[in-house]
């Protein structure tokens, strides 16, 4: 079972809130959620919606073909008439014909109640409780922990109470607890488990919400976050910072990364550690900010001139991306290297649904060394890896310009040589270690067929694999350094295959392809919009019969 | 000289004679001064400079260091400044580096009123890439790109700072060594941002000597703002005969710092850290 929910209205008239009240919802009854946002760069106005899906079963994505529909305004009905199902329920005050309809007096409500009108969505979720049949106390338990008004509670039950019974759903007889998070939140709990110290950044959708996040929990973990002039004060101050001795990150998205590039050089030449939090928006330039894009994969791989170790990780969903945060600050902590963490909109800001999350087995290290005498920032170690010190425990120096090992200055061939062998050795350490340690990519599913994708796009394709049984998926997580010999073992294994991108050049394709050697087919999506597994699935077929 | 502590044995650079070298040891002197007094300690002074000529200054000192990016150094000292607060962060930059390339850090930096050091090694030329025109460079100023002399009118640095309501602005001159040692000294003992720039003659290819030391006059701080704005409108940085140049410190003022607005209380780096796993994932547990 498996059912999708509409909200849609217009920005400003709380489908965040509901959509998320909802969701809890159905988790306190032992479902799973997923929850899609799609809106628009505008504060008040504009057509905005959200889809809440929900099943017994695990569920990592939505669908654009409705169950239930709670619309805002007349809009939200018009533009999303055609994608209900059809027995789906449409909830809501406004004037228009529809055979499956409870319309709720929320005026007559609202009046009789004294309240505000913003409990109209209150009066909407009572009633689409009551045309599901679903337990009311669950829901206003839900109301209470995320609104302050408690009128909501009021207008909820009349809302049921004005409803009817259309659809019985099957609640499931297990309730464990459940993990319900977005991909925003993933990362900064990550990066405050990691130890972070100062979160540098400039507000750029989609990265903003990290900012948001982070700063409301300053005082607990007693952190900070600093906006300052712009990114490219943003990368050079956390740089700074860094090499302080601050576990530091920075966060953007395509725009802002662009103008931190030189910065990120400056890191690969100064070895001081970073990590970068790079939200992807649909590109090039200003693009359509709220929508999301696969398409910066290319520049978190080539940002920066010159040759310099980096990593790059791009997670699949919320869970992943806590986990893979915390790599990233290890990885650019213990090898004082530049590490992104490569997200977008999609996965910024869904929510998903979890049976459990586990403490992290690994825990950042920023070793200082202290009370140095003669200290040598550039040492030319072995295995490639400096360590380090920080100003007050010794002279650190550092330096953009090529240096020796002290961080003078120098134009030295061999000494020069040395340091550009140095700076690559110790990526070779690095990448030992990643693929002794840990998932850099994943294969579902038994099929003889492949799926390959990175990043968002895993949620989609896991649902779709229940109905491609042919396939397994293989999702690439570590972009930088790349798991070869994994992806080029599934390839030679598999009869057909396939890869899936958000994003019109194919850059995963061309990456696994300068990797591999193989030149694979493409499906490929670029219009701002998340793939759906019915895209997926449809997709794929007409690939499989030749009519793509 | 004590010096000779704070100077490293890299060999100099800079062209034989050059006026930068009087900024290193005028420097390097006030800091080991500052030491005997007990007012710094020489373990907690980080240089931070940009790129340019002056920028090699970062390898004749035997102090932490970080040669940042061109146009960077500002932002750069800051993140250093607020990772471990305890730190002297001191930058030196180019008026090419600091009025073209990172110009908006600098006024930003005067706003935030970060508890950095500024200090503008100011030529009027882009000297290490031969001579182009920069911000401060003369209107009529002769480069290559320019052999019939530059159009544009010049910036006005110490106006702007003083605009930017800088804490501690001043203006020195390298050839007044005894004025640009006690201008330094008072700009490092300055709690907040503090902005010097320095006049320095390009012995190469921008000689403003004579016309410096003619027009050079010193000044008492001013009593009033207004004052101060009115005094540092008196030179344009145009090289006109009837200019008449003021050095000293325009302005000084006691304001609350970056890093006490932000409320940076530690030393990061030294920072105990128990992040307890069960309580920092309690909010998305349902």
């Amino acid at each position: 079972m498996r059912i999708n929910i509409l909200i849609g209205g217009q920005a400003g008239q709380g489908i965040e809130a509901s959509s998320e009240i909802l969701a809890k919802s159905f988790i306190k009854l032992g479902f799973y959620s997923f929850v899609y946002r799609d809106y628009g760069s505008f504060i008040t106005g504009g057509h905005n919606f959200n889809v809440i899906s929900i099943s017994e079963k695990p569920i990592h994505s939505h669908e654009l073909a409705f169950d239930l529909a709670i619309a805002l305004d007349e809009n939200s009905f018009k533009i999303h008439r055609n994608e209900f199902k059809p027995d789906c329920i449409l909830i809501s005050d406004l004037s228009v014909s529809y055979k499956k309809y409870v319309k709720v007096n929320t005026q007559e409500i609202i009046e009789k109640i004294n309240a505000k009108p913003l409990v109209r969505n209150s009066i909407f979720l009572g009633a689409l409780f009551k045309a599901l049949d679903l337990p009311l106390e669950t829901l206003l338990e839900s109301i209470k922990e995320r609104l302050k008004d408690e009128k909501n509670l009021e207008a909820a039950k009349l809302g049921y109470e004005y409803s009817r019974k259309l659809k019985k759903i099957e609640i499931p007889e297990r309730r464990n607890k459940k993990v319900f998070i977005d991909g925003t939140t993933a990362v900064g709990l990550g990066a405050i488990y990691s130890g972070l110290d100062i979160y540098f950044a400039y507000p750029m959708t989609p990265a903003t919400p990290l900012l948001h996040f982070l700063s409301s929990k300053r005082e607990e973990y007693k952190m900070k976050t600093l906006q300052l002039e712009n990114e490219i004060a943003v990368a050079n101050a956390a740089l700074g910072a860094s090499y302080a001795g601050a576990i530091s990150m920075v966060g953007t998205s395509g725009g802002g990364f662009d103008l931190m590039c030189e910065a990120m050089s400056l890191q690969g030449m100064t070895e001081i550690p970073l990590v970068v939090y790079l939200a992807q928006r649909a590109s090039p330039s200003t693009g359509m900010p709220t929508y999301t894009m696969q398409g910066d994969l290319k520049l978190a791989l080539n940002c920066g001139h010159g040759d310099f170790p980096r990593v790059v990780i791009a997670p699949g969903d919320a869970k992943e991306a806590f986990y893979k945060t915390i790599e990233a600050f290890y990885l650019a902590y213990k090898y004082n290297v530049l590490s992104i963490i490569l997200s977008d909109k999609h996965l910024a800001e869904s929510f998903y649904t979890f049976d459990s999350i586990e403490e992290p087995k690994i825990k950042v290290e920023n070793i200082i060394l202290k009370d140095q005498k003669k200290f040598k920032t550039y040492s030319l170690t072995k295995d490639g890896i400096s360590p380090r010190s920080v100003p007050g425990e010794a002279i650190v120096k550092v330096n953009s310009y090529e240096h020796d090992e002290y961080g003078f200055t120098t134009e030295d061939a061999k000494t020069a040589k040395a340091m550009q062998e140095k700076r690559m050795r110790k990526f070779e350490t690095l990448k030992k270690e990643v693929e002794g340690k840990f998932e850099m990519a994943k294969v579902y599913g038994n099929g003889k067929n492949l799926i390959i994708s990175f990043g968002s796009t895993k949620g989609a394709i896991l649902d779709a694999l229940s109905t491609l049984k042919d396939f397994r998926f293989l999702h690439i997580i570590y972009i930088s350094p790349f798991p070869k010999e994994i992806v080029k073992e599934e390839i030679e294994k598999s009869k057909r295959k396939v890869i899936i991108e958000n994003n019109v050049g194919g850059q995963l394709g061309s990456v696994i392809r300068e990797n591999t050697g193989f030149e694979l087919d493409e499906i490929l999506k670029y219009d701002g919009r998340p793939f759906t597994s019915e895209e997926i699935i449809l997709n794929v077929k007409r690939w499989l019969s030749g009519k793509q | 000289m004590e010096n000779n502590k704070i100077i490293s044995n890299y060999k100099i650079s800079w062209c034989p004679g050059c006026l930068n070298n009087i900024i290193l040891h005028s420097f390097a002197k006030v800091l080991s001064e500052l030491e005997k007094e007990g007012k710094i300690d020489l373990k907690k002074v980080v240089v931070v400079a940009g790129i340019g000529c002056h920028g090699k200054i970062s390898d004749y000192l035997n102090l932490s260091s970080f040669n940042a990016l061109h146009g960077r150094a500002i932002p750069t000292a800051l993140g250093i400044k607020v990772a471990n607060k305890d730190l002297k962060v001191i930058s030196f930059v180019g008026d090419g580096d600091i009025y073209a390339e990172g110009l908006d850090h600098l006024i930003h930096a005067a706003r935030y009123n970060v508890d950095i050091k500024v200090f503008v090694h100011n030529n009027q030329n882009f000297a290490l890439t031969v001579g182009q025109s920069t911000p401060t460079s003369e209107k009529g100023y002769k480069s290559k790109v320019r052999p019939e002399g530059e159009k544009q009118e010049p910036i006005n640095p110490v106006f702007l700072m003083l605009a930017s309501k800088a804490s501690f602005v001043a203006r020195s001159f390298v050839l007044e060594k005894e004025h640009l040692e006690n201008v330094m000294r008072e700009a490092i003992l300055h709690k907040g941002f503090s902005f010097v720039d320095i006049l320095q003659p390009c012995i190469v290819f921008h000689n403003t000597t004579n016309f410096l030391k003619e027009r050079i006059y010193k000044i008492e701080i001013p009593k009033s703002f207004e004052e101060a704005m009115k005094l540092s409108l008196e030179w344009n940085y145009n090289l006109e005969e009837k200019s008449k140049i003021p050095i000293g410190i325009f302005w000084k003022e006691t304001k609350e710092t970056f890093e006490e607005k932000e409320e940076i209380n530690e030393i990061f780096y030294k920072r105990k850290k128990d992040v307890n796993f069960a309580n920092l994932i309690k909010g998305i547990i349902l």
